[in-house]
This record gives C-alpha cells, structure tokens and sequence, in this order.
C-alpha cells in the first residue's frame, strides 16, 4: 500500500529564519509516528504544512486521501454548541449524517453537553471535542499537536483512550510533543526534530518511555 | 461549482448563526449607524443648507462606516481558536471561503442599511418612497463593490496586531471611487433627477461591482498565506 504521507525535502522559511531543513519521512498505513523536539524546532510548522494550512518554501507533501487535524488551539467557535461546530465541520466535509455527530460526541463522552456553547466548556471538554472534531470524517491520517498540553488526568485519560482505539483501527497519526509520555505509548515510530532537522526516525519496537526520553536527550543535547 | 457554492453558504449561514447569537458588530453598527445620522443632521444650520443637499453623503458616510464594523468582525471570528484552520484543512476551494465570507457580510450590510434607512427618511424628511427601487438598487450595487474589496482586505489584516485600526485605513482609499459615484446618484435620484444624468455614475459602480469582486475573488487565496 503506499504510505498515507510523502514527505520530501520540505523546507520552511519565515523571512530570514529557517524553521525546517529539508525535512523528509513518509507515514505508512496504520503507522503513527510520534515527532518529539524542543520549542521552536518547527514541529508545529512541519503538521501545518502536512495539513496544507501552510505552504513550504521548497519540497513536496503527497497525502493520499484526507486528513483531519488537532491543534494547538480547538478551531471550534465558542458561540456555538457542541453539536453545531461538529454539523458545520460535517457539512464542510459534505457529510449531512446527524446520526455521525451523536455517536462521535458519545465516543468523546460529550453527548450530555450537545446544545451547550463551546465557550463554556472546560479546556479538556474543548479538546475532546476538538478530537470529536477531527474524527468527525473518519480521516485515514491523523496530525495531533500536543494533544494532552493541558489536560487533567481524566481528560487525559479518554483522549489517550480514543488514540488507542484509533491506532488498533488501523488510523496513521502524527503526533508532534515535546514530553515522551504518553505518545511512546502510541506511537510506533519516533522522529526527533531538533533545529528544523530531522534527525532521526526510529522504531520505538519494546523500549520505554524512559528509554525514549534518554534518546532524545542524547540526540538534542548531545549525549 | 455547486461544491463552491454548497460550502459558501454553508461558512455563510455559520457567520450569521454566530452573529444572531452574539449580536455584537449589528448593534455596534446599528447604533453607530443612527449617532452617524443624527449627529450630521443637527450639525447642519437649517437655515445655510437644505436637508436634500446634506443627504446623499450623510447617508453614504453612515453605510460606509457602519459597514467597516461588521467587516472588522468577519475574520476576526475566524481568529479566534485559530478556526480558519479547520476551514483551510476541510476539502473545500479556498474561493468558497471568500464567497461564504462576503455572502455574510452582504447580508449584515444589508440589514443594516435596510433598518438605517427609514431612520435616515425620518431625520432627513427626504421623499424616498416613490423612488425606492431606484434607490435600493445605487444601494446594492455600491455595496457589493465595497463588501467584496472589505472581505478580502478584512482576511488581509486579520493576522496583523492592529486588525481593527488596519481595516479602515488600507480600505477607506478603495471606497472613495464607488462611494463618490453613490453619493453623485442618490442625490440625483433624491431630487428626481432623469436616468439618463445618472448613467455614467451608474456605469462606473457596474464596473467598480465587477473590478472590485473579480480582484477579490483572485487575491484571496494570496491573502491566506502565512
């Protein structure tokens, strides 16, 4: 099968600053590649310009069929209620299933707070909903951005929780994170960005998160 | 096409939903709307200038501003949560996006000139009624150029720190020409004036109407940028 993302030789400048260097990775079908690095090594940039939010200054990103995103902020609209955000993005995506819209808020555990606006939700509520979101369409490719930054342990628990069923449904996902935990426990590959390099792509096989944190260590500061 | 269309209305109708619910830029704008109004009126000494002659450009002067309210709000809604990007990333032309935006603001601009105006009839004692579809139509023609040039420059200066002091200055040069012409044909119209010495203005808002949206319609993919 070919891979759901080509990556090839992206490169991003923002006026005179290079935030990515001929970044190159492909994402295979039920892969989920976790990419780690330190804040401003382009790891936001690099899932924008995957979702096409972003254009590269030079390279190429092939993505075969959709993709849905979770990013830092919700993209949902805080005067509208749960159930209308998830019908405009479904109409946006030519789906017109009501029946999808329950049963993903029910996935997310947000079918009781439907008619409730966004603006009153609490920062895990929103990001479940911000998932609820992306999985909306069913996309074969995932892109999260920090997807557990903020949440409490509960919050944290059913996001994971949907990664996991995800991930055994065969859905690729790149999630971009500076903390190991809990994407080690996602993702079967772990690319280390540092300095808008990619510096290596590895399986992450048996090892641990700990394991994984002294890699990355070794990579970004060296040894 | 209809794929165009289907997800333009679509952003349309979640504007104007949002706008209902908030209400936020049409009362800014109503009320900015009827201060503009009043106070031109009662700055005029009744005695110097007649009402017809002050009209035309008190009434274009207060569609013109009470406009750039609502246009200020169209991306800046968008801001908020970075929501454009759930837009950009749904399989849609970035062209619906410009055409849902300016639906929206159409149908804002609209209605607020559509409850200004009877306000207008009664500061300015201006006989209108007979001349209405005339007037309905300098209306929606100068509107339609400004909305279309307003959407593409609000999307402009959205990201920028100052959006809403931005919006005004980079589009108040390119409402000049259309609202000069409307102002010329509104007060022909006001004063019963033939067709035939409003055509040339009538001509030049036609082709403002078409330069204005075809250009819009063209840069915006440019303006989305980062």
């Amino acid at each position: 099968m070919p891979p759901v993302v080509s990556v090839r030789n992206i490169s991003r400048r923002f006026g005179y600053r290079l935030i990515l260097d001929r970044v190159n990775f492909e994402v295979e079908p039920g892969e989920v590649i976790g990419i780690m690095g330190p804040n401003g090594a382009g790891k936001t940039t690099l899932l924008r310009i995957v979702a096409g939010i972003t254009k590269p200054t030079s390279g190429e990103v092939e993505v075969s069929g959709i993709l849905a995103m979770v990013g830092h902020s919700s993209m949902l609209y805080d005067a509208l209620s749960a159930s209308e955000n998830l019908r405009f993005c479904a109409r946006l995506y030519g789906l017109a299933d009501e029946g999808t819209i329950d049963s993903t808020l029910d996935l997310v555990g947000l079918s009781k707070w439907r008619n409730q606006r966004v603006g009153t939700f609490s920062r895990g509520m929103t990001q479940r909903l911000a998932i609820a979101r992306a999985l909306l369409v069913d996309p074969p490719l995932l892109l999260l951005d920090e997807p557990m930054t903020g949440l409490d342990d509960t919050a944290a628990e059913i996001v994971y929780q949907v990664l996991l069923d995800l991930r055994a449904k065969g859905t690729s996902m790149l999630i971009v994170t500076h903390q190991t935990d809990p994407v080690v426990q996602l993702a079967t590959s772990m690319g280390f960005l540092v300095g808008g390099r990619m510096e290596v792509i590895e399986k992450v096989d048996n090892r641990s998160a700990s394991d994984i944190a002294a890699r990355y260590k070794e990579i970004v500061h060296g040894g | 096409m209809a794929r165009v269309l289907s997800a333009a209305f679509t952003i349309a109708v979640k504007d104007l939903a949002i706008e209902l619910r908030t209400k936020t830029a049409f009362m800014s704008a109503l009320v900015f709307a009827i201060l503009v109004l009043a106070i031109l009126f009662f700055a005029r000494d009744p005695t110097a200038v007649a009402s017809i002659d002050i009209a035309p450009g008190a009434l274009w002067v207060t569609f013109t501003f009470a406009a750039i309210v609502g246009l200020n709000r169209s991306f800046l809604l968008e801001r908020e949560n970075r929501a454009l990007d759930g837009i950009l990333l749904a399989p849609i032309p970035r062209s619906s996006i410009f055409l849902g935006k300016l639906l929206a603001n159409l149908a804002f601009v609209f209605t607020v000139e559509f409850i200004s105006l009877p306000i207008f009839v009664l500061f300015y004692n201006v006989e209108v009624w007979s001349r209405l579809p005339a007037l309905i139509a300098v209306i929606a023609m100068t509107t339609v150029a400004f909305v279309s040039v307003g959407t593409l420059l609000s999307s402009m200066v959205v990201r920028t720190r100052f959006a809403e002091l931005m919006l005004p200055l980079l589009l108040l040069p390119f409402l000049v020409p259309p609202v000069v012409g409307a102002v010329q044909v509104t007060s022909r119209i006001l004063a019963a004036r033939p067709l035939s010495e409003m055509l040339g203005w009538l001509k030049l808002l036609v082709a403002f109407d078409i330069v204005f949206f075809v250009l819009s319609l063209l840069l915006f993919e440019v303006t989305l940028e980062e």
